[in-house]
């Protein structure tokens, strides 16, 4: 055979074969397409997991649960079912919830949940100045839709692991505590959280102990947390840190708080 | 029948034929206009070269096609015999042109989606890849097709350096070669910042910074290219504008520059040994023997568009090749491993350099004790002199171009023969050498030092990509919930008690225990296992939670606790991954 004719056959074949190539990537290009509008839906939702872990868990719960006294949960039924009736809202939960990021809420509907008249919640998106991006608000918002599931009950709730701290001993149950009552959403401390709306914790045992005479330094934590305006730290106003932490943690969660905060010595 | 034959007069046309006369009235009427659109051609002809037979007039006709038609005449009507030896050039030429007009066919299509504006650039590549029939494949030939140019570039290049073929008349062929491949280059890497993704955005902030640091006008360029202190809106446009208008005008000027030389002046270059030695007078004949271009050069060229439209497709239907999409573009994250696309490793590689740096050690071991015997204390300090991103980003490589670019006059030697020119052949080879070399030294993983305990998280689970980490199947993970704790010994595998089903469909098929995540894990307790016993990572404590975290997706988080190797201080790393049950369906 000559060159030529094997070119020609070759050629011939290889023609053929793209065609074949296109017709098959064409006949599988809906379902590719279905399946990459998913996988982008999961991968958006991961990325709003990210998101909220980074900006809103000080407020809003480390599993969006909510905190006592600041933030509402975003995974509780009410908000599924009744929220957008209760605002009057039009439209989706999801564009809701963008909206909301977006612009802040500069008036709390819900007054419970905000202390000492700090603005409800703050604008999030670049162009009112805040740090998120629309895609980065979009995605917070598929992340939370994302619970709806466990929020309606459709299915079990499982237990979150969590920081993994010794709960054997009060200072690893105070540990995760100090996340779970909602401290670290206005408390420092190394490592755990970078609040700033109340005094920093670390060191507190080494100072605790010389703040009013007479009373030791666990004892001056303990009031300070079932009674916060007791004691005002210079510089910080009373009436924002939540009155109720005696009703809501039990005497010995408390005990376990002050258990851990005595030895954040550093 | 007059009124029409009047008609027809009006319009030059001669009488209709007779009764009997028709088809051969029909055939010249056809045949004429065969020759006009083929510009030389008639029908007679066409179904020679159809049939491989000769010319069927003097003076050939197939020759006249390409002294009127205007596409044709850009095109040779011979070369040589031993000038399209497949050895000799490989084609590569003609791969590269064949890859610039995929390009711009892809890249037409690419353009109708795309939106050049930081808010919706990435939105609108995901919306290609996920709404738009066959953008997926759009965008990914549009990728392999640029990086094959650059590839097909550099080899072409080599080829003709290692053929001798820009010697002589061909210099300054050579010299455009030389434009074209930095256009190439060029083209490229403009189009890399579009997707607007932690890969593009990084590395063209990386590329653009180089220029700052040159003198006086440094600060000035790079504001004219990035349209901003930092790359932004006006950055994005400007580099689209490159990409789409401004470099592909230039790519066809210096194209048909360049090919024109080749077509219509000088030829191909024949083989060195055909050119310089002496031949029997029977093979010099062979080999200077016309091989036309219509039909053969044009048949062989069908067949090579044939081949390398299969072989594009191929790649991409075995998934061999898949554009990137990291995340989307964010200025206040700097990913861990920058990385320029591989044809710049090199480039990076020479940013490492420091000359300050390499001069001092070499000269102060060697001046210090001199001066040291006239009682003088000095130790030579010349990295306020030489800054090494200046010197080694803006000076070296565009003197190694204009080299490159005037390599035929500085060559003198007059053969092409490779043994005659021993000396150039060697720098040739120890060029490919240096450039691999550098290319290596450009890799992230090459001179840049990161915290032990990042560095294995981070290579389980890159920020960007995938990695063994998030390549554990769901299914796996999904009933793999605990504490992992490093040291422990769990036996074989992590859960035992698991069994699960890979995939749906094939119900048959069932995987015990969790062999992805048994794996992962022990790499990660072995790497850290060896930090810990060199020292780095003192009274390691180390673990892999794996949490259910929302309906289809759950968190994995690798902790890493230790002290400080000098100040004992307690540090610690950790990173969450949430990983969606979606998150591998359909193409990644």
């Amino acid at each position: 055979m000559k060159r030529v004719q094997l070119e020609i056959v070759l050629g011939t074949i290889f023609v053929l074969l793209s065609a074949a190539i296109v017709i098959i990537l064409g006949i599988r290009e809906p379902q590719r397409l279905a399946d990459y509008v998913l996988q982008q839906r999961g991968r958006q939702i991961e990325f709003g997991a990210a998101v909220f872990q980074n900006n809103c868990t000080e407020c809003h719960g480390s599993q969006g649960q909510g905190i006592t006294g600041i933030a509402p949960s975003l995974r509780d039924e009410h908000f599924f079912t009744e929220r957008l009736d209760e605002i009057g809202w039009g439209s989706t939960l999801e564009d809701y919830i963008v909206s909301v990021v977006t612009t802040g809420r500069q008036v709390s509907t819900r007054p419970q949940y905000v202390g000492g008249g700090t603005p409800a919640m703050p604008t999030w998106s670049e162009r009112f100045g805040g740090p998120l991006r629309d895609d980065q608000i979009r995605a917070v918002a598929a992340f939370i839709m994302n619970f709806e599931q466990y929020a309606l009950g459709q299915l079990p709730t499982p237990v979150p692991i969590g920081p993994v701290v010794d709960e054997s001993t009060p200072e690893g149950r105070g540990q995760a505590l100090f996340t779970q009552a909602g401290c670290v959403a206005c408390h420092t401390i190394q490592g755990i959280s970078t609040a700033t709306v109340g005094p920093a914790l670390d060191g507190l045992a080494n100072r605790a102990g010389s703040i009013v005479s007479g009373m030791s330094a666990e004892e001056y934590i303990h009031e300070s947390i079932v009674d916060p305006n007791a004691h005002i730290v210079s510089g910080y106003s009373p009436d924002v840190m939540p009155q109720n932490f005696a009703e809501i943690l039990t005497e010995d969660q408390i005990n376990d708080l002050v258990a851990f905060l005595m030895v954040r010595t550093q | 029948m007059t009124f029409i034959n009047n008609i027809l007069k009006r319009l030059n046309y001669t009488q209709l034929p007779q009764r009997g006369e028709w088809k051969a009235f029909i055939f010249k009427l056809i045949d004429e206009r065969v020759r006009i659109i083929t510009a030389g051609l008639n029908l007679r002809e066409l179904r020679a070269i159809m049939r491989g037979d000769p010319p069927t007039e003097k003076p050939n006709p197939r020759y006249k096609v390409i002294t009127t038609s205007f596409v044709a005449h850009l095109r040779p009507r011979y070369y040589p015999q031993a000038a399209t030896w497949f050895t000799h050039t490989f084609r590569l030429g003609f791969f590269v042109t064949f890859f610039f007009v995929v390009e711009v066919i892809t890249g037409i299509v690419l353009m109708a989606y795309y939106v050049p504006y930081p808010d919706q650039a990435y939105g609108s590549v995901l919306a290609i890849e996920s709404n738009v029939f066959f953008g997926e494949l759009m965008r990914d030939i549009h990728r392999l097709g640029a990086e094959a140019m650059v590839a097909f570039s550099w080899l072409h290049l080599l080829r003709t350096y290692f053929t001798g073929s820009y010697k002589g008349p061909r210099s300054f062929t050579w010299l455009t070669g030389v434009i074209l491949l930095a256009i190439t280059a060029w083209l490229s890497f403009t189009g890399y910042l579009l997707p607007w993704d932690q890969l593009s955005y990084w590395a063209v902030t990386v590329g653009t910074s180089i220029t700052e640091s040159g003198p006086i006008v440094g600060p000035t360029l790079n504001l004219v290219m990035r349209g901003a202190p930092d790359i932004g809106a006006g950055g994005l446009l400007r580099f689209y504008l490159q990409h789409v208008i401004l470099f592909p005008l230039l790519a066809i000027l210096f194209i048909s520059i360049h090919y024109y030389k080749v077509s219509r002046e000088h030829s191909i270059s024949l083989p060195a040994v055909v050119e310089e030695l002496e031949l029997p007078p029977d093979k010099k004949k062979e080999y200077n023997r016309r091989i036309d271009l219509i039909p053969d050069l044009l048949s062989h060229e069908i067949f090579l568009i044939a081949l390398g439209t299969f072989v594009m497709l191929a790649i991409l239907y075995f998934r061999l090749f898949h554009s990137p999409l990291e995340t989307h573009a964010n200025p206040q994250n700097t990913p861990l491993d920058t990385k320029a696309p591989w044809y710049f490793w090199w480039l990076q590689g020479i940013l490492k350099i420091d000359p300050a740096n390499i001069l001092e050690n070499l000269l102060n071991p060697i001046l210090q004790p001199l001066l040291g015997l006239f009682g003088i204390e000095f130790t030579l300090e010349l990295s306020k002199l030489l800054d090494s991103k200046f010197i080694m980003g803006l000076i070296v490589p565009p003197v190694l171009v204009v080299i490159l670019a005037f390599l035929p006059y500085i060559d003198k030697n007059p053969s092409r023969l490779s043994s005659k020119r021993p000396f150039a052949i060697a720098w040739g080879i120890s060029w490919i050498f240096i450039m691999l070399a550098l290319s290596y030294m450009g890799l992230p993983e090459y001179g840049i030092e990161t915290p032990a305990a990042t560095r294995v998280i981070q290579d389980l689970a890159p920020e960007e990509g995938e990695g063994p980490l998030r390549e554990i199947p769901y299914a796996e993970l999904e009933h793999a919930h605990g504490v992992y704790t490093v040291g422990e010994d769990y036996g074989r595998d992590l859960c035992p008690g698991l069994a699960y089903q890979p995939d749906h469909d094939k119900p048959d098929e069932v995987v015990i225990g969790c062999p992805h995540l048994t794996a992962v894990f022990n790499q990660f307790s072995e790497r850290l296992r060896v930090a810990e016993e060199d020292g780095r990572l003192p009274d390691l404590v180390a673990r892999i939670v794996v949490e259910q975290f929302q309906p289809g997706m759950v968190r994995v988080t690798p902790q890493v606790e230790w002290s400080d190797p000098e100040t004992g201080e307690a540090k610690a790393y950790e990173h969450t991954y949430f990983l969606h049950e979606n998150r591998v369906l359909g193409s990644h």
